[in-house]
């Protein structure tokens, strides 16, 4: 864990900027450390960004948690191919409109949502929402 | 466990459950049922939990160190070795009659199936690959038409438990309606497998097992009756 360093602050003005920025779709994990089903579904998210990493930008945001245990986390499960976050008072999500964790959101270039997933988030409807945003690229 | 995950066991359950409850005392001997619904119950659970386990040590995540994240079973649930461990405990729970087991339960796991893959409908998980198809379906706010690949393999599913009913009377080799009812599942599987998104590496292989071990034991079912039928 020491490798991992400490995951930059984000706030959700910081977040909307970022994907009204990216030239790329993106896919935005909202995740904890102490969520279970977080935990469950981070191999699906370093599997998916393993082969889709090249086309779509992979996000993760930790919210409400402490910055250690989201380092652990980030090491524990491989997850250093994706950008991750830190949003201590969780106000990504909250401007999302989303209650807890997790939740996946599916963002075309420019910053307009694509989808939303509330909860754990299975290899079908990932997979099915990232051919979504690929095909939408054109 | 979420909402949608629930109303697709239930769905299941409920294919299945009414399967026995129809076959019982028509294509299934009186009384059968409770012991066909327990059978059916222990198989489906042993092959959740060893199928949860197998993904998760896959996914890199220990089971002994994290149990609680073995309930998350919509993160993952390896389709082989889930199948392996419910054919496992159907062999053990049926090894006083193992042949007249699987046919009593045949027609109704395919239907089980075909209501677990029905609930991708109201799960978002039921559209594969594009498609032009006239029934090619889009999702909201999309224009991408796609096949609508869970209701084809519900579907194809559906036929087959109904097949399986109406020949099991006339089936006159134990074991054979069971044979059939497996390589229909993997068969269906692997039919509809190409159509299916997936990340990276499918589970085929072990679909295309499953359709070799289905024709094995049609063989030997076939083979084993006719070797003890009495001389003309």
């Amino acid at each position: 864990m020491d490798d991992i360093p400490a995951l930059p602050t984000t706030d959700a003005a910081a977040m909307t900027a970022l994907l009204a920025a990216s030239d790329r779709p993106v896919v935005l994990n909202v995740w904890a450390s102490w969520c279970i089903p977080c935990r469950s579904e981070a191999p699906l998210l370093r599997q998916a960004q393993a082969e889709f990493g090249d086309r779509v930008r992979f996000v993760g945001v930790a919210a409400r948690d402490e910055q250690d245990a989201a380092r652990a986390f980030v090491a524990e499960f491989g997850l250093t191919s994706i950008e991750h976050f830190f949003d201590s008072a969780g106000s990504v999500p909250g401007s999302l409109g989303a209650v807890g964790v997790p939740h996946t959101f599916f963002f075309a270039a420019g910053g307009a949502q694509v989808y939303h997933h509330a909860g754990a988030i299975d290899e079908g409807v990932l997979a099915l929402q990232i051919d979504e945003l690929l095909r939408r690229e054109g | 466990m979420e909402f949608t995950l629930l109303g697709a066991v239930a769905l299941a359950a409920a294919g299945t459950g009414g399967a026995l409850w129809f076959e019982g005392g028509r294509t299934n001997p009186p009384g059968s049922t409770r012991r066909l619904v327990d059978t059916a119950l222990a198989a489906c659970l042993a092959g959740l939990l060893v199928g949860r386990l197998a993904s998760m040590v896959a996914g890199g995540s220990n089971p002994l160190t994290h149990p609680a994240d073995i309930v998350i079973v919509r993160s993952g649930v390896d389709t082989g070795f889930a199948a392996l461990a419910a054919l496992l405990v159907l062999v053990l729970y049926g090894r006083h009659d193992p042949w007249a087991t699987a046919d009593g339960l045949a027609p109704a796991a395919l239907a089980g199936l075909a209501g677990w893959h029905l609930s991708g409908v109201f799960r978002d998980a039921w559209l594969g690959t594009p498609s032009s198809l006239p029934w090619a379906a889009a999702q909201a706010g999309s224009s991408v038409t796609r096949h609508p690949v869970e209701v084809y393999t519900a579907l194809a599913l559906l036929v087959g438990a109904v097949a399986l009913h109406l020949w099991k009377r006339r089936a006159a080799r134990a074991g054979m309606v069971g044979a059939v009812a497996l390589l229909i599942a993997a068969a269906v599987r692997l039919a509809t497998e190409h159509l299916r998104l997936s990340l990276g590496t499918g589970p085929e292989w072990w679909y295309a097992g499953g359709v070799a071990a289905a024709v094995v034991a049609l063989g030997w079912r076939f083979t084993a009756t006719r070797r003890r039928e009495p001389p003309a």
